[in-house]
């Protein structure tokens, strides 16, 4: 009398009551499934947003400062000094100065963005060149009149073939040296609706000698947070006070939004878990009835020499194998409604964000499953282990 | 040598209430290795508490019961199991065959209890099953057979352990008359092959198969020995008329 056999008897009576065994497993089916799903679903936001920040680069930290209305202020020789300082934390710097009023012959762009920027601003967040070069250290020291365009405005205005063309804004001339690749989804909002010049030209026409936002790049994702950390300090340094500035790290950002998720996916978690109890206590009840309705038999295998432990471990074994198979049927919906779930979330919201189970919940909800059914099986067989052999077998 | 089944001043009394009932009142027997005893009593005459003490299914309340020598009363739950696992063979008036399994596996149930391995159980189940000759019904369940082939895999199924007792309660109880005489003519083989056979019945003619009788009235023991004896089946109400 091993486990073997014990199991091999538990599938054998699961088996004979299809019916109630499949009610009685459907609390533990639909808690793992929910489990699963809902982990899932947690884990592809989180694979999302991932993606998402990868595209505009896990590295990118952006400053914005204020002016006080005194002598404080932060120069871009003081910025890039800072990356010269700290080349393990800080790779590239980019002054960002925003303009308006770009025109294509007559016509007005509305709503391109009109960014100055330095020759590091394509690396800093991720951009491509597709045809053409990119801004050039040449061209912000000698404050050249050229542009970058994103594919939007090169395919709207120039018909794609945007290179060499001019591009007003306000009212000066600046010639694209450079089309961006495709970054959004190539619509009039979406990055690829964007200039990018040369940032001292952007500041002379802003009328700015000293610009109030920056566009950093960490050396390394590691090196986030610490050069984060770098720069308020120099910030405060120069303005006493932390109101006037404000730094923000796309780590630290998605590391916060992570940790909410984290915490969203655990309440969801530990109410779908509610099921599996739930579904405990249905195992147990069934286990009940079960037992009653076995009372001769356990009487007759008394007889025949079944000692206490044999009962227990029939009865428990049973129960853990019930609520196991009801944990496997789950995890089989569990990937089943990801695999739905994830359809109608890329229907409906136009995202490609897929409900991914993970292997850890799986195996996890499993475990749990199987382990419910012996905790809840344990009464009810303690009860048949205990029973009076004579009385048992009297039972009709 | 000490007799295989020893009786002590037996007694087993129920609480009821405010009365008690004396099932078993001062019982003392002894029965031997290769006897085949029949216990016969009307129903309250004590003969089910004596067999359930006999199958080491319940305890006397006091006295003591010796089973090849031990003292059955001082056992735990689980040693009682092992002696009705290894010691004795039940076979009942209503065949209790489990109804799920075919009937090898029905036979097997005690040598798995007993820790015997698959393949040896397999072996020992299908060689009693043809003792009892139902070896061509291996893979059949109970309820595709008759009362009386059930009632032959009961026997096998208490032969499989080879018990040093085979303890018949009403064995023919729930079998017609010509069936039940099959099913004695079983027991009086295994009797001569050896086997020691204790009989409950309140049937007369059928406690006149066996080798001795042992009488009980009111949890007495009333008469006790051979089962042709003048006072073997006097039945005192029978006696009066």
């Amino acid at each position: 009398m091993n486990v073997t056999q014990s199991l091999r008897m538990a599938i054998k009576s699961i088996l004979s009551n299809k019916i109630r065994s499949v009610l009685t497993m459907l609390g533990i089916i639909i808690g793992v499934a929910a489990v699963i799903v809902i982990v899932g679903l947690g884990n592809g936001m989180q694979v999302y947003m991932r993606e998402t920040f990868d595209s505009m680069g896990v590295n990118l930290i952006g400053v914005q400062t204020w002016s006080p209305g005194d002598t404080r202020t932060v120069s871009e020789e003081d910025m890039y000094q800072l990356a010269e300082e700290h080349p393990d934390l800080l790779s590239m710097v980019s002054p960002m100065v925003s303009l308006g009023g770009a025109k294509v012959g007559n016509e007005f762009l509305s709503s391109a963005q009109v960014t100055g920027v330095s020759e590091d601003y394509a690396k800093i967040n991720r951009d491509e060149v597709e045809q053409g070069r990119y801004l050039q250290y040449v061209d912000i020291l000698r404050r050249s009149n050229v542009c970058v365009v994103g594919s939007y405005i090169n395919d709207t205005y120039f018909a794609g073939d945007g290179l060499g063309k001019t591009v007003k804004v306000m009212g000066a001339p600046f010639s694209i040296v450079g089309v961006m690749k495709q970054k959004g989804d190539g619509t009039e909002h979406s990055p690829d609706n964007s200039i990018f010049m040369p940032y001292t030209v952007a500041g002379k026409l802003a009328g700015q000698g000293n610009f109030g936002m920056y566009y950093f790049s960490a050396a390394s994702e590691d090196a986030a947070i610490p050069a984060t950390n770098v720069i308020r300090a120099k910030l405060l340094e120069i303005y006493g006070d932390e109101s006037y500035f404000y730094v923000q790290s796309a780590t630290e950002m998605m590391d916060q939004l992570n940790a909410m998720m984290n915490v969203t996916v655990a309440i969801l978690t530990a109410i779908a878990a509610i099921s599996l109890v739930v579904g405990g206590i249905g195992i147990m009840n069934i286990m009940l009835v079960s037992v009653t309705e076995r009372t001769r038999e356990i009487g007759i295998r008394k007889a025949l020499g079944a000692k206490r432990r044999h009962i227990m471990m029939q009865f428990i074994i049973e129960a853990g194998a019930t609520s196991a198979i009801g944990g496997l049927l789950g995890i089989a919906m569990g990937y089943g409604l990801s695999a739905v779930a994830s359809a109608m979330i890329a229907a409906g919201l136009q995202q490609e964000m897929s409900v991914v189970p993970t292997m850890n919940s799986v195996l996890t909800a499993f475990g749990i499953s199987a382990g419910i059914g012996i905790f809840f099986g344990y009464l009810p067989a303690r009860k048949a282990a205990r029973l009076n052999p004579i009385d048992a077998l009297r039972y009709d | 040598m000490a007799p295989l089944i020893e009786f002590r001043n037996v007694y087993k009394i129920y609480q009821m209430g405010d009365t008690q009932v004396r099932a078993a009142d001062g019982i003392s027997m002894k029965i031997d290795q290769g006897e085949f005893v029949a216990i016969v009593g009307q129903s309250g005459s004590g003969k089910s508490t004596c067999m359930n003490i006999i199958g080491c299914l319940d305890v006397p309340t006091h006295g003591q019961y010796l089973l090849k020598g031990q003292d059955v009363g001082q056992m735990k739950d689980d040693q009682l199991a092992d002696i009705r696992n290894k010691t004795l063979g039940f076979i009942f008036q209503q065949y209790n065959l489990l109804p799920k399994l075919n009937l090898l596996e029905n036979v097997e149930v005690s040598l798995m209890y007993a820790g015997a391995p698959k393949r040896q159980r397999a072996a020992r189940a299908r060689q009693v099953l043809e003792r009892v000759g139902l070896g061509d019904k291996l893979k059949h369940k109970p309820s595709q057979l008759s009362g009386g082939q059930q009632q032959r895999v009961s026997i096998a199924r208490a032969l499989a352990g080879a018990p040093s007792v085979i303890l018949a309660d009403e064995p023919t109880g729930a079998l017609d008359s010509r069936t039940g005489r099959d099913v004695l003519g079983l027991l009086q083989e295994l009797h001569n092959e050896g086997n020691t056979i204790v009989l409950i019945t309140h049937d007369n003619s059928i406690a006149r198969q066996a080798q001795r009788i042992i009488r009980l009235e009111d949890g007495k023991v009333v008469y006790d020995g051979p089962a042709d004896g003048n006072q073997a089946v006097v039945n005192p109400e029978e006696a009066a008329l």
